[in-house]
């Protein structure tokens, strides 16, 4: 029969990973607290509003202290119109999977099998959600994580070549999505980049075409 | 001897698409490896960005050709996380049965790709020919061949079809004594054993290192699902168990990548049996299409400030969709969509996996890990 991860367990092991963040940056402007999921499933994930400065140092805190040893996704959001000292954000998710190297018995390897009904406290596969925000400036950044999750690397390298949100520390960063010889400063999920969609609905009211505006023509499409 | 780049791709059997391996030999022997991705990138996020929460689906849908309904899923998963929507339980019965079918068709579409890519061209005509079961069962539920477009926020598109129960029943049962037949076919082929056992070596605590994730890491010999681990859907009211493999100490092989897949593959066909015997309502009733059973009402604005995040085992890792709300047209569209593509992550990874093999090895190892570049370049 099927498992799952009991949500009472899970919202103890949530306050708990909250309480030793506090805790431990109580003298920053670091928050953290214990959220839901909105949709049907209310499960508890944690989420962490980080100052800039202190973003790899938390992140050292969550990998080797904390045991969250995956890094999900890292993305950026830039916010033209946002609050001053959000006019880019980067958006961090982790997650704890408390995977481990199976042991090893005589030659041999046994699974590691979790029992989901049981696990508590550290052991309750969590979510983390990190949110730095970056005021307003022309050359944005962050401290890399490069260093901490290997999987951050790559990560990282897409939001800068979508974004433009430079990750200090990042070693051999390069464009990976679009070519190579994209023009530098040229990010394309930057928010002054309009693609020609986005004033009306072209393929429900003008498939053809036929109504294009003549402020229309210059842009791409 | 003198070491020299080389270039595989981006047409080279060995890619499963379009991207580039430069491979630095020394002789025969791989040093050093460099991915070089984003030849079919079309900038979906970007896209998304000007479409409302419905249109979205369809993008989704073509991420990955050999995955759709998983990818579609994953999105809506994720919207209604933003707009704060409930399913009905029967449609989350149905979203089972769409997903598992897809798994079992997107993994018998990589066993076809890679029997090949490893000397075994009948294992290819197998797996597309139970393959073609599972799309007909797909085109029943979702009306096309490929791109289904079947999720909606709130629910599903329209209901399991008159008879669906029984045709799903009596192909899955087949689809069970066939895997038998794959497993006669590959565990005994020599060929396949040479050059799949002891072969790219993966530890699990490494891969989720370095962002690996899904039955790579299960074929390491850890449990880890999303689909217990961060539950969703009603998972846990099927009956299954979660594929893992019992690798050596030197860590997961290309075989036990194999294993573990085709061990998947059983599983969601016994999930998706269960579905039909669980669903409530039963499978043999049809709701029309818009029923509350089957469709919640969602909203379909989402205000500025709103997120939406959703981890989903897709069937080659954990997929996710970053969504914020309060983009154009007053909250119709999202902000800004960002995806979590378990491919792009691990194609860096299996691509230094393959320093120290030969070069020989290189298709091996790359197609065990089940690239797909759809997804990987979005």
């Amino acid at each position: 029969m099927a498992m799952k991860t009991r949500a009472d367990f899970a919202e103890e092991s949530a306050q708990q990973a909250v309480d030793e963040l506090l805790t431990r940056w109580s003298g920053t402007s670091l928050s953290a607290e214990v959220c839901n999921h909105s949709s049907g499933f209310k499960r508890p994930f944690v989420r962490i509003e980080c100052p800039r400065n202190h973003w790899r140092a938390v992140a050292k805190h969550l990998r080797f202290e904390l045991g969250v040893d995956h890094c999900s996704m890292i993305t950026g959001i830039h916010w033209p119109e946002g609050a001053d000292d959000r006019k880019w954000e980067v958006v961090v998710h982790l997650m704890r999977m408390n995977v481990t190297n199976p042991p090893e018995r005589g030659g041999w390897t046994e699974q590691v099998i979790h029992d989901a009904e049981i696990l508590q406290d550290d052991d309750v596969p969590m979510e983390f959600e990190v949110r730095i925000g970056i005021p307003d400036t022309t050359r944005p950044s962050v401290q890399s994580v490069q260093e901490v999750w290997v999987g951050a690397d790559w990560n990282e390298k897409e939001t800068w070549d979508l974004v433009g949100i430079d990750f200090e520390g990042h070693e051999k960063m390069r464009r990976v999505l679009q070519p190579h010889d994209t023009p530098p400063g040229y990010h394309p999920l930057q928010k002054q980049h309009k693609i020609r969609y986005h004033d009306f609905e072209e393929m429900y009211d003008d498939a053809q075409g036929f109504g294009r505006k003549p402020v229309d023509l210059g842009k791409i499409k | 001897m003198a070491e020299m780049w080389i270039s595989m791709g981006p047409q080279h059997p060995m890619t499963h698409g379009l991207w580039t391996l430069k491979v630095k030999v020394d002789g025969e022997t791989v040093v050093d490896t460099e991915p070089d991705l984003g030849y079919i990138h079309r900038g979906v996020e970007k896209i998304c960005e000007a479409r409302d929460f419905t249109k979205i689906t369809t993008y989704c849908d073509r991420l990955c050709y050999a995955s759709a309904n998983t990818w579609s899923h994953s999105y809506i998963y994720s919207a209604e996380d933003l707009l704060e929507v409930e399913v009905p339980e029967r449609a989350e019965f149905i979203r089972v049965i769409a997903v598992e079918l897809q798994r079992i068709a997107s993994h018998l579409m990589w066993l076809g790709a890679y029997c090949p890519d490893v000397g075994n061209l009948t294992g290819m005509v197998w797996c597309l020919r139970e393959r073609e079961m599972m799309m007909d069962l797909l085109q029943e539920l979702g009306g096309s061949r490929m791109h289904y477009n079947f999720p909606r926020v709130g629910g599903v598109k329209r209901d399991l079809p008159i008879g669906f129960s029984m045709r799903c029943r009596a192909k899955l049962s087949l689809f069970l004594e066939r895997i038998q037949e794959y497993e006669a076919l590959l565990d005994e082929s020599t060929i396949f054993l040479v050059r799949t056992q002891g072969v790219g070596y993966a530890k699990p605590e490494e891969m989720v290192n370095h962002g690996v994730t899904g039955p790579n890491v299960r074929a390491g010999g850890v449990n880890y699902d999303v689909r217990w681990a961060h539950p969703y859907s009603v998972y846990d009211q099927l009956d299954w168990e979660v594929a893992v493999e019992r690798p050596s100490i030197k860590g997961a092989d290309n075989y036990d990548r194999y294993r573990v897949r085709v061990e998947e593959m059983r599983q969601s066909a016994l999930m998706t049996l269960d579905a039909l015997n669980k669903i409530p309502g039963g499978a043999e009733t049809h709701y029309a299409e818009g029923d509350e059973k089957i469709l919640s009402k969602a909203p379909v604005r989402a205000p500025e400030g709103a997120t939406g995040f959703h981890h989903f085992e897709d069937s080659r890792g954990e997929s996710m969709f970053y969504l914020v709300g309060g983009g154009d047209g007053r909250g119709k569209n999202p902000y800004r969509c960002s995806i979590r593509s378990p491919m792009f992550i691990t194609l860096p990874y299996a691509s230094k996996c393959m320093i120290g093999y030969k070069v020989a090895d290189i298709p091996s190892i790359m197609g065990s890990f089940d690239p797909c570049i759809g997804e990987t370049d979005r």
